[in-house]
């Protein structure tokens, strides 16, 4: 695993020199969408507690993020410019600057620091919430977010910078502690690095959205967080205390009762699940072409990271990847239909393929579960590929059903496959295989009881 | 005076949502869209009877009911015909997948729902009409009023029925957590579809004041009316009708035998269905009861708030959650706890937007909702469960 | 005379109105087997959740090893020294069966999350020693074959094997067993009975055991504990109890 990573580590920074395009923005997307689906996974999966209001973790994490790299910015260099090194370039016109900055300490250090307030607010709020169950839990969480959007939403709405002014109620403060100012005097660029810290959180752009971020953030700096989450989480759920997550979420009172300790645990895993959602906040606010807007990161969002993790399996780290893998780029296909059309040929194939495969088990006396789902797959493309026929001959605009095919899928998984793609396991765990080509047996539940 | 207005539509709302937890133990996430969707097929439906001005070219949604009742008459037949013909000469493995007994019977039954529907619009686009012309409403244009809040609440209930069949209803023995996944799905999918083009659309319409309005009093009052408290008509006939349609839901629940059955399922779904209490259809009225309120509620505040008719944004939807804030505070499973929590919930907005601020009104309205969740998790008037190890 | 390991003392526990366990006492000391029985009902996995820490007791006390642990949680209890198995089996379905066990050897590790996530070598040493003594554990039970399987695929009898062999890798000095004959056929029974002995001769656990099959109670258990609506009717060697007119017409003749 973390071979793998290293690997990962010392070919892309190559790739970095690729620049702005397309891909790389929908991969840097992707990285982050994998980061917050593997978080999620985390709580809703490995320990069974349902939280809706992920979103908030990544709120705060940007924000946090955003609050230190552009203040921090002020005090250090004077201005909120992105300064840093190749890394983090993701346009073109950065060759010739040296691969690492300082600027770029800056920003690893803000993301860092933005997942530890998160991790921070998930202890606080799970330590109360995690007592209650199942739909209660999934409220208190989604009320927890809707606070936090709400609460940033009513700051005000300004962002220092140059020229710019501060309240007065706010000057008086500063006064308070520094016996400085007057209320006469504006803030200029030199003085924006004056104003105290814990003043910066009032000034993130309210409603309005905190404009003017640097864009830090890279293919490089997305892929090294996913890599990281997925091994941690990876590392996690192999682990001793993996097991005990996966056995709250299996039975609680068992799991109590073999000597876990069921509430201390659950927050642990919340504020694990926060802190790496905060990470993804502090890499989407600094992506170029992103807005950091309080609206953006509400329930909304909460919701669309609950269909990569419910689609993929609850407490499947592979599968969360490949859901919000899924997730990410189906609508970004989505906008440009002609080239989903091409797709047909892939969906019969794999549909003719499937049911070839199915027939084979079938003979043998085994599973057709394989054959099943690989039919089930080229279905989808089939589907996805009519869609996109009918969209073009109808000048249909198919990324406004965006949620709507989820929606439907949502429920679709729900009434034919709860479990999502890989349920508990993984893609490598032996358990699955073991399954797949099982001998059919006569009985309708395998394994025969007595 | 606005929060009790406020409030008991919320009311309305919420009562939806504690039916549902009372019955069948799981928290229906997708009801507050059916409270913007009742806002917006109350809107539909003044423009389909002519009542009302679409501002911008496309389809009104009243051909849509038409042809669905039309669809759902033809479907019945058809099913009618299999469920004689060939039914039983299906081989049993192949049955489960295709409609069974009975499914006739209601598509039917829904059919006929959306034909008294459309009978409604008639009537109401009659009435419309029949009002002599300038400015100014008649009684007309408030019987009108009235019967496309009948219509409303009608499709609105057919709407959760076909939910509750197609999506709830598979899942009654699965984990509680997986209900709770398709509630969401099911609310995404109604809000999202509400935006698209060819159903609503994004844009904000306005909804024609269809119930009798006029400034009473005034309480209070600084410089040009501001902050000033004043009773209007409109408040009172939209509180008044609320209190009638919950009074009307308390006497059904607790003095008829139909709310009995609906009250021993809540206790004890099989020991009710041993009792020969007809469970699915228990659970089925409780929903499109559940339905029926919320659009109205959706109803009246489009009366209320009529230039703020927008599509199922984030601000209807936080509504809704509102409502259920307020069937959790109240005791959730519990029809006057819901009552009473809705009008704590209308009160505590309308005094925070008051005299704090109003983008805090929802932090505060979310603090109680998590205060009462920890401090009492049951609500004001809830009970107790306990799992049995 | 040796020194009871776990005392119960006057424990009572009322719901609402209902008094469901009233001033039950039990003591219980190393390597001893004993039964707890009663009719349907009679308060017996009440008494059980009430030791192990599921409820807490209105009045009286639990003490194990010399410690008072009633109102104490059940992780912590299960850490001094106590497990339980349970009457509707719970296992956890959709994990393997030997993380099943390796679970149960959670609470006696000392690395801490971090030492996992970065792979110290505390992690992997203590990894290594819970995989063989769970392995053993299951060896011990004949599931070493099934290791792999989802516990949930596994047959009726070898699931309630597996609970217990879950409940010993807690490494207890008391093991409570409710009603571990349930659903077995008379075969089955009489391994089971030799089971739990030869876990009482190796691992020098004290056992207590819930059930309703006198075959099996009166063959296995040193004393027995009979209840009724909450209270004791009887105590005392199988012979004592079976004799006593009290116990014979709560039962009313069931086998």
């Amino acid at each position: 695993m973390a071979v793998a990573v290293l690997a990962q580590l010392v070919v892309f920074p190559w790739l970095v020199g690729q620049g702005l395009n397309f891909e790389a923005k929908l991969s840097v997307d992707i990285a982050i969408s994998i980061v917050l689906a593997v978080s999620l996974t985390m709580v809703n999966g490995f320990t069974g507690q349902f939280s809706i209001g992920h979103a908030a973790f990544m709120a705060v994490g940007a924000y946090t993020s955003a609050c230190v790299v552009y203040y921090g910015s002020h005090r250090i260099y004077g201005n909120p410019e992105m300064l840093g090194g190749m890394l983090s370039a993701m346009k073109e016109g950065r060759s010739g600057a040296p691969w690492f900055t300082g600027a770029d300490l800056l920003f690893a250090g803000a993301v860092l620091s933005g997942g530890v307030v998160a991790a921070g607010c998930g202890y606080l709020v799970g330590l109360p919430s995690l007592r209650l169950k199942g739909d209660y839990l999934a409220i208190v969480t989604l009320g927890f977010g809707e606070i936090v959007r709400a609460l940033v939403q009513s700051q005000t709405s300004e962002v220092l910078s140059e020229g710019s002014s501060v309240t007065e109620d706010h000057l008086k403060t500063i006064t308070a502690w520094q016996g400085k100012l007057t209320t006469d005097d504006y803030l200029t660029a030199a003085n924006v690095a004056e104003v105290p810290w814990y003043l910066w959180p009032k000034y993130v752009g309210g409603a309005l959205g905190f404009a003017g971020l640097p864009s830090y953030n890279s293919l490089f700096w997305a892929v090294l967080a996913a890599g990281a989450t997925l091994v941690v989480a990876y590392r996690i759920k192999t682990s001793t205390y993996g097991r005990a997550f996966l056995s709250i979420r299996e039975d609680e009172i068992a799991a109590e009762a073999m000597g876990v300790n069921t509430t201390a645990y659950k927050v642990k895993a919340f504020a694990i699940a926060a802190f790496f959602a905060g990470i993804a906040g502090g890499l989407f606010c600094h992506t170029i072409g992103v807005q950091l807007n309080p609206g953006e990161l509400g329930f909304q969002k909460s919701f669309d990271i609950i269909i990569m993790v419910v689609l993929g399996g609850m407490g499947s780290i592979s599968g969360a990847a490949i859901a919000a893998a899924l997730v990410t780029w189906i609508p970004e296909k989505l906008r440009k239909p002609e080239e989903l059309q091409g797709m047909w040929v892939a969906g019969v194939t794999l549909i003719v393929l499937g049911i070839v495969i199915g027939v084979i088990l079938h003979a043998a006396g085994r599973n057709r579960a394989l054959g099943k789902g690989i039919a089930v797959i080229g279905g989808v493309a089939l589907g996805l590929s009519g869609l996109a026929q009918l969209a073009i001959k109808y000048e249909v605009d198919l990324s406004r059903y965006r949620m709507v095919l989820f929606a439907l899928a949502l429920i679709a998984m729900m009434l034919l496959r709860p479990q999502g793609l890989l349920g508990l396991r993984e893609l490598w765990d032996r358990s699955l295989w073991l399954e797949l080509f099982a001998r059919r047996s006569t009985d309708a539940k395998g394994g025969g009881r007595s | 005076m606005d929060g009790l207005a406020f409030g008991s539509l919320i009311a309305l709302v919420s009562l939806g949502y504690t039916m549902v937890y009372g019955i069948l133990k799981f928290i229906n996430f997708a009801h507050s869209d059916v409270f913007v969707l009742g806002a917006w097929t109350s809107y539909a439906i003044a423009v389909g009877a002519g009542l009302a001005m679409r501002q911008e070219a496309g389809n009104a949604v009243t051909p849509w009911i038409f042809w669905l009742a039309v669809s759902g008459v033809g479907a019945a037949f058809l099913l009618l015909a299999w469920e004689r013909l060939l039914l039983d000469r299906v081989p049993h493995g192949v049955r489960s997948l295709l409609p069974g007994r009975g499914t006739a019977v209601t598509v039917g039954g829904a059919a006929a729902a959306g034909w008294s529907v459309i009978g409604l619009i008639s009537v109401a686009g009659m009435l419309g009409k029949s009002k002599p012309a300038g400015d100014g409403a008649g009684w007309q244009t408030y019987a009108a009023g009235g019967v496309i809040l009948l219509a409303s609440m009608m499709a609105c209930g057919l709407i959760g029925f076909t939910i509750e069949r197609l999506a709830y209803k598979p899942l009654r023995k699965a984990p509680r957590l997986n209900v709770l996944i398709t509630a969401i799905g099911v609310s995404l999918l109604l809000q999202n579809m509400g935006q698209l083009d060819w159903m609503f659309g994004t844009r904000p319409q306005s909804m024609p004041t269809l119930l009798p309005d006029k400034v009473l009093v005034e309480f209070g009052g600084g410089a040009a009316g501001q902050n000033s408290v004043k009773l209007r008509l409109l408040d009172v006939f939209g509180a008044g009708t609320a209190v009638v349609l919950m009074v009307v839901l308390d006497v059904l629940v607790f003095r008829t035998k139909l709310g009995r059955a609906m009250r021993a399922v809540s206790y004890n779904e099989r020991t009710a269905s041993l009792m020969g209490i007809p469970v699915d259809r228990v659970i089925s009225f409780t929903f499109v009861l559940g339905a029926a309120l919320a659009a109205a509620g959706g109803f009246l505040f489009a009366q209320k708030y009529s230039g703020i008719q927008q599509s199922a944004a984030p601000v209807w939807v936080l509504l809704g959650l509102k409502a259920f804030i307020a069937a959790v505070v109240g005791g959730i499973g519990n029809i006057r706890g819901a009552m009473l929590g809705g009008l704590l919930i209308g009160l505590a907005e309308m005094f925070v937007r008051q005299y704090q601020s109003p983008a805090l009104v929802d932090v505060y309205v979310f603090g109680i909702l998590i205060l009462v969740l920890l401090v009492k998790p049951t609500g004001l008037l809830g009970s107790r469960m306990q799992e049995k190890v | 005379m040796t020194q009871p390991i776990l005392r119960v003392s006057g424990v009572s526990k009322s719901f609402g109105g209902l008094k469901a366990v009233q001033d039950f006492s039990l003591e219980i000391s190393a390597g001893e087997v004993q039964g707890l029985i009663g009719p349907n009902g009679a308060g017996k996995t009440t008494c059980f959740n009430l030791i192990t820490g599921v409820y807490t007791p209105d009045v009286g006390s639990v003490n194990l090893l010399g410690r008072d642990i009633q109102g104490a949680r059940p992780y912590s209890i299960a850490a001094l020294g106590m497990a339980r198995t349970f009457q509707n089996i719970r296992l956890f379905g959709e994990l393997p069966v030997l993380d099943n066990v390796r679970l149960a050897c959670h609470l006696r590790v000392r690395h801490t999350l971090a030492s996992a996530v970065l792979k110290l070598p505390l992690h992997r040493g203590e990894e290594r020693a819970i995989r063989e003594r769970a392995m053993d554990l299951l060896a011990i039970f004949g599931l070493d074959s099934r290791a792999d399987e989802q516990a949930k695929n596994l047959p009726y009898g070898d699931q309630r094997r597996l609970e217990i062999a879950r409940a010993l890798a807690t490494g207890p000095k008391v093991l409570l067993l409710d009603e571990p004959a349930a659903g077995m056929n008379p075969q089955e029974k009489v391994e089971l009975r030799k089971l739990i002995l030869s876990v009482r001769d190796r691992f020098g656990v004290a056992v207590l055991l819930i059930e309703h099959d006198m075959g099996v109670v009166m063959n296995l258990c040193e004393r027995i504990t009979v209840l009724n609506f909450g209270q004791t009717i009887a105590v005392g060697t199988p012979a004592e109890v079976q004799g006593n007119p009290k116990v014979v017409e709560a039962y009313l003749g069931t086998e």
